[in-house]
């Protein structure tokens, strides 16, 4: 279920899969739940910009030799 | 001064080096430069933020962040070229974080929200000036309450789903970094995914939303 909504399956697994969620209303419904899930953390997780003070000393640091 | 010593000047250019020359690379070192700027520099923020979710505390952070470049750089001949290079970045991260938090960090599963919300305050005023903080989203209870939930998953869960849904890792790479064969990858996904969506069904009842599928046959 897991690789399926990771998109992780090989092309016969996926074959298999999506002919067997057709039938099968609680693996669809499964199915639908976990790709939601995905998405949601996918899209609602803030993310932050490091601050500038940091990717300059980054930059700094890739022009002293070590 | 003979071919000899000038080659050995340029290959370690910060010793006996006058002041004016301190700073000059080696072409080799500006070849590697180059190269580390190109591949790891722009994963920047993609560090920065998972090391944010793994310290909750922006000054750790950034140490943290600013410590696995200094390693990268310093190892970035053993990185091979080809792989990716975000994933090799955030296995040096986290095995840096395990050295130097980790043993005095809360347990895994347990949240402190106060620390949360305590983390969500000092990120807002260290980057209030960020023209990319937008502060209603920022804001917003939806994103604090994902934020939440998924932070109160038991760190094995949380884990995954973060290098996976956030990060956009593959199996492969995730268990190369947590160190767990695929099979547990996966397994932690499913359970992870399924806990999680427990938590934001309670969650979007409280709130109103809608969590019918209409998909459902």
């Amino acid at each position: 279920m897991s690789a399926a909504v990771d998109g992780e399956l090989t092309l016969n697994e996926q074959e298999g899969f999506e002919k067997h969620i057709m039938k099968c209303p609680t693996c669809f419904s499964e199915f639908k739940e976990a790709q939601k899930t995905k998405s949601i953390i996918k899209e609602k997780i803030t993310r932050f910009k490091a601050p500038q003070s940091l990717v300059n000393s980054i930059l700094k640091l890739t022009e002293t030799p070590l | 001064m003979n071919i000899y010593r000038i080659k050995n000047m340029s290959s370690s250019p910060h010793k006996k080096n006058a002041p004016a020359q301190k700073n000059i690379l080696s072409e080799k070192e500006k070849i590697k430069q180059q190269e580390f700027q190109e591949e790891a520099v722009g994963h920047i923020n993609a560090l920065y933020n998972y090391a944010l979710h793994l310290t909750m505390n922006p000054d750790d952070a950034h140490d943290l962040v600013q410590e696995t470049y200094l390693k990268a750089y310093k190892f970035f001949d053993s990185f091979e070229k080809g792989t990716n290079c975000k994933a090799w970045l955030f296995k040096i991260l986290k095995n840096n974080y395990i050295n130097k938090f980790r043993k005095n960090a809360r347990e895994p599963g347990k949240v402190d929200y106060d620390l949360i919300k305590d983390f969500y305050h000092s990120i807002k005023d260290t980057q209030s000036d960020s023209e990319d903080l937008n502060a209603g989203y920022f804001r917003s209870l939806m994103h604090d309450e994902v934020y939440q939930a998924l932070n109160s998953l038991p760190e094995e869960f949380k884990e995954v789903i973060q290098l996976c849904d956030i990060e956009g890792f593959t199996y492969e790479e995730i268990a190369n970094m947590v160190e767990s064969p695929i099979g547990t990858v996966r397994s932690r996904l499913y359970r992870g995914r399924k806990l999680l969506r427990s938590k934001l069904n309670e969650f979007a009842k409280k709130h109103g939303y809608n969590t019918d599928n209409e998909e459902t046959p």
